[in-house]
């Protein structure tokens, strides 16, 4: 890349988020999560440490909140003060909601976390100096801290655990920062499978570790950009438009039928993440 | 500079791996280094053996009895990932985090790998030869009637194995035990339905009413309802199921209804037989032999005795009436209490009268091979082992896939009339408490390398024979399957009949292929045959058509008068089953450990759950360590408080408080199994696991639990993060 290409085409190559002017071309991979159908089990964060190297960090270090889950399960209770929580509890899968706006990515020293031209918040280990401005940043809270040496001198793995370890995927050590991918190793495979058959990626072709094993199929993800892709189908049937920071459901009374919704839209990070609210029966 | 630092030996080292997995023989891990292997070069390898590409071995999940296809991800020689098998009708490519978790058991460290003959305090390595003989010894050395086997649930061919044992040595004492199966509810339903384990349609219910079965979470097939569940709430027309969970502590399945009613603990048949009354009284069409026996149960004295209000009894009720078909279940109401068959009965005779046996409860199909099918195991056979090794009447025991010492009662004394069999065998992947009683330690190969079929209790559609296949090399060359060990056993005693098969692998082959046209492969050659369904995972078998009765009838029915208060231990205690530990077997697996529990989020340790108004009057805050007493003994644990339990009831989860085990288990959390006391089911004698009556005292410390939730608890604090909106003001159906 000469530096004349560079500055001719300078608006190809910089990554600007969001615009409508300056769609996403192949790829912009996005998720969508049903909260009707969360039942909270957790398969989903368990399928994310075996496919992703998280370790296990025990009992003192999740006290200090060291954990390293890169996709948890809040649960909240929506009482109003009364005896029993009698409407179940809510039940939210989070992770890194890959904005298209990212808190996170503006403020790292070293350009180590950035988007990529297929819309996911990236974040490159060997960058990274571990300043954690990007974890302060981020509303979301899905950003993890290697505080320790777990392969090594932490011994996460003892012989013969690391034997399980995905080879697809660095160990990360200490001092550096990371986060949910989109399981952009399995990404990286599809893409170049269709590339080599001369076409993009179907949907259905690639899934997240987390979509695939989850029991009630609450989670669909796939390629917005892809008009039959089943998450585009859904961002649009609920109106939830990427680059807006406020959606038809928040402005129309007879809009109330929708239930999709991006968490904390409002401080315009843009997420790629929908979900579409739990639903409790009013019969009952 | 790659050349220079390429290390010959290493690059034919991994190749020699994937070579190795392909034939699925040779002796581990280091026999390239050893020089007792050939390395086969890339050249000569199976076309699918790709280094750097996952190749994908279909096989059966043990982590649970639910009998999940899997599929392991195998890539260079090692599988890395548990997924779920498409082809399984149980459930259907997905999975749950206990299952996922499996590989955590195929590479534990803390696993045993070599057998261990006692000698004082320690165990000595011997070899599998010298092992094998002592056990031929001791068995030789006693009467038949005194050898004494105890296992989980088995089924398929290792089941039929080990009955020929059992039949070798003219013994029939076999002890089927799990520690929280339903097994009172299966004795239930074989009186309502004439099945003991019928098909449950959550999909085709429009509601559910469950009595205490957390099907999401822990209980029989949690994937598959997981599944049904999904279809349940979003209907291809758009139609919502209602979801109502009626219980005394709060489960998953509790935590995902649309409304959750706390009843006061075993009221549960009254509550039933109390909405059969307002049914009838709406119009429901009710024998009159039923309508006479619940006449009583008006909706106010129901709601005294359940605590449950009269508005919400009679909104059930209406929803029941108007929205057909439902499905009721028994979960805990029929296993906690020791009235837990007249609950279960009740709560049955509540689905007859709705009408739904034959619409969401179906019938089952039988099993071809009966020697083959399922044998679930159940809380009472522990009890009648237990009575003959103190009466001595037990000179050999075996035991296999259980943990009777950690999951007993410490009220029933089992460790020390363990004491006074003399020679005790135990089949084991860690040094657990039982194994340490052991006289003899025999490792088991883990199940991702072992040979094996499954038949699972309750199998979504049709029959299935589950086939469990190694997907890699064995870790250590002194385990084995417990299929070797019982051929090799069987070689003692009938040797003419057994000799033929060098391994179980040989065994199951030929059973399988000389039995192939019942199993689907008549057409097929051996190889072919053999090779479908080892690649599938699954064989589905033609079942047989069985019959379901509904015979809504009132006799029989009596269901007591609630409870009465017990001052000196004024609480019940309801030993919680998680998703994740279950009946704690899995508990040094640390994914486990650290994957937070879905209602209270505390991870590494165990929690006494505690209802404010409860806490309030004892003066107790999160945080506070209590003592739990029970008249059978007591323990020490955190105090969460939160809304989702009864007041009268404090649960405490099952599966923590290991003494021994491996170092994820180790020493976290307490074994709520020790306190509970020895009340029965009057109808089944099987241990009612929610009769115990406990009081909880403050022991001075506090901590900060250690757990996922933030400071605000389940506040959201005016944020919108988790958003709820009533199920009238959507349409579902124009979803995608």
């Amino acid at each position: 890349m000469s530096i004349t290409n560079l500055l001719e085409n300078w608006s190809d190559f910089r990554q600007q988020h969001p615009s409508d002017d300056r769609p996403h071309r192949e790829y912009k991979w996005a998720m969508s999560i049903d909260l009707d159908s969360c039942t909270g089990c957790n398969a989903c964060s368990v399928a994310c440490y075996a496919e992703n190297n998280l370790p296990v960090v025990g009992k003192e270090k999740f006290a200090h909140g060291h954990s390293h889950h890169w996709i948890r399960i809040e649960r909240y209770w929506d009482n109003d003060g009364r005896e029993f929580a009698d409407q179940g509890a809510q039940f939210l899968p989070m992770l890194c909601q890959h904005c298209e706006s990212a808190p996170c990515e503006t403020v790292c020293p070293v350009g180590a976390t950035n988007h990529t031209a297929d819309g996911l918040n990236s974040q490159v280990y060997n960058r990274c100096v571990g300043s954690r401005y990007c974890n302060a940043n981020c509303p979301y809270k899905v950003r993890y801290f290697n505080w320790y040496n777990y392969p090594t001198i932490d011994n996460v793995w003892p012989e013969p655990m690391n034997q399980q370890l995905n080879p697809d995927v660095t160990v990360r050590s200490k001092g550096v920062m990371e986060k949910c991918t989109f399981c952009v190793q399995r990404l990286t495979v599809a893409k170049s499978d269709a590339r080599t058959k001369g076409r993009s990626v179907l949907d259905g072709e690639v899934q997240t570790a987390c979509q695939q094993v989850c029991p009630t199929g609450a989670i669909s993800f796939g390629n917005l950009v892809d008009p039959e892709a089943k998450v585009g189908k859904q961002w649009m049937k609920q109106q939830v438009d990427l680059n807006k920071d406020k959606q038809a459901k928040d402005a129309a009374e007879e809009a109330v039928k929708l239930r999709g919704y991006r968490i904390l839209e409002e401080l315009r990070t843009y997420p790629s993440v929908m979900y579409l609210e739990q639903l409790r029966e009013s019969a009952i | 500079m790659i050349e220079n630092s390429f290390n010959r030996r290493d690059f034919l080292k991994v190749l020699g791996w994937g070579g190795a997995t392909v034939a699925l023989s040779g002796c581990g891990n280091t026999s390239v280094e050893d020089g007792k292997e050939f390395v086969t070069s890339y050249v000569q390898t199976a076309d699918y053996i790709i280094p750097s590409i996952g190749t994908y071995f279909n096989s059966t999940c043990a982590q649970c009895d639910a009998g999940c296809g899997i599929m392991g991800r195998v890539r260079e020689g090692r599988v890395l990932k548990l997924e779920g098998n498409p082809k399984s009708s149980i459930n259907n490519g997905k999975m749950c985090g206990l299952g996922q978790a499996g590989v955590q058991a195929h590479y534990n460290p803390d696993r045993i790998r070599e057998p261990l003959l006692r000698n004082g305090d320690k165990g000595e390595a011997i070899t599998w030869e010298k092992a094998l003989g002592l056990i031929n010894e001791k068995v030789g050395g006693v009467k038949a009637e005194n050898v004494a086997f105890l296992t989980g649930g088995v089924s398929g061919h290792v089941k039929a194995l080990l009955k020929n044992y059992l039949d070798a040595l003219g013994s029939g004492h076999h002890y089927v035990y799990e520690a929280v199966a339903p097994s009172i509810m299966r004795a239930a339903n074989k009186k309502a339905y004439g099945i003991e384990m019928p098909r449950l349609r959550l999909d085709k219910a429009k509601v559910i009413v469950s009595f205490g079965a957390d099907f999401l979470g822990a209980w029989i097939s949690p994937v598959h309802f997981s599944q049904q569940y999904a279809r349940f709430r979003k209907a291809d027309n758009g139609e919502r199921g209602v979801l109502v969970q009626v219980e005394s502590k709060m489960t998953l399945t509790g935590a995902n209804a649309d409304r959750w009613l706390a009843i006061r603990p075993g009221t549960e048949g009254i509550l039933a037989l109390g909405l059969i009354n307002s049914l009838a009284a709406a119009g429901l069409s009710v024998p009159g032999d039923v309508a006479a026996a619940v006449k009583d149960y008006t909706a106010d004295r129901v709601s005294k005795d359940t605590g449950v209000s009269n508005e919400h009894i009679g909104k059930l009720a209406a929803l029941l009436k108007e929205r057909s078909p439902s499905l009721i279940i028994a979960g805990s109401a029929a296993e906690g209490y020791a009235h837990g068959s007249q609950n279960a009965t009740a709560i049955a005779l509540l689905n007859q009268v709705l009408g739904n046996v034959g619409k969401t409860v179906e019938a089952p199909s039988g099993v071809p091979f009966p020697q083959m099918a399922p044998t679930p195991g159940n809380r009472f056979a522990l009890q009648a082992l237990n009575d003959n090794m103190a009466q001595d009447k037990v000179k050999v025991l075996f035991s296999y896939g259980a943990n009777p010492v950690f999951t007993a009662p410490a009220s029933m004394k089992l460790k020390e009339n363990l004491k006074k069999v003399p020679f005790k065998v135990v089949f084991a992947h860690y040094m657990d408490e039982t194994a340490v009683e052991a006289d003899l330690v025999l490792p088991l190969d883990s199940a991702l390398e072992d040979w094996a079929t499954a038949m699972p209790e309750y199998i979504a559609e049709g029959a299935q024979l589950s086939i469990q296949q190694p997907l890699m090399e064995k870790l250590y060359p002194g385990t084995l399957g417990m299929g070797d060990i019982l051929l090799a056993l069987l070689k003692q005693r009938r040797p003419d009949e057994y000799k033929g098969y060098e391994d179980f692998y040989s065994y199951l082959r030929s059973a399988m292929v000389s039995n192939k046209g019942a199993l689907g492969g008549a057409n097929e050659d051996d190889d072919t045959f053999w090779d479908t369904a080892l690649s599938r995972g699954v064989v589905k078998l033609v079942g047989t058509p069985v019959n379901i009765s509904s015979n809504a009838s009132a006799k029989g029915l009596v269901v007591p008068a609630p409870f009465v208060e017990d001052s000196a231990y004024p609480l019940h205690l309801i030993p919680a089953v998680s998703a994740s530990l279950r009946d704690g077997r899995n508990a040094n697996e640390p994914w486990l450990q650290e994957s937070p529990d879905p209602l209270t989020t505390i991870v590494w340790d165990s929690w006494v759950e505690m209802h404010p108004k409860t806490a309030a009057k004892l003066g107790i805050v999160e945080g506070d360590i209590v003592e739990v007493a029970s008249k059978s003994g007591a323990i020490k644990a955190q105090v969460y408080v939160f809304t989702g339990i009864h007041p009268d009831v404090i649960s405490v989860p099952l599966g923590y408080g290991h003494e021994a085990m491996g170092r994820y288990a180790k020493g976290i959390g307490v074994n709520a199994f020790k306190i509970l006391d020895p009340v029965f089911d009057k109808e089944t004698g099987e241990l009612a696991m929610h009769e115990t009556r406990v009081k909880v005292t403050k022991a001075g410390q506090r901590v900060i639990i250690v757990k996922d939730e933030g400071p605000a608890g389940g506040n959201q604090m005016g944020r919108k993060i988790a958003v709820r909106m009533s199920s009238s003001k959507v349409n579902l159906s124009e979803e995608v």
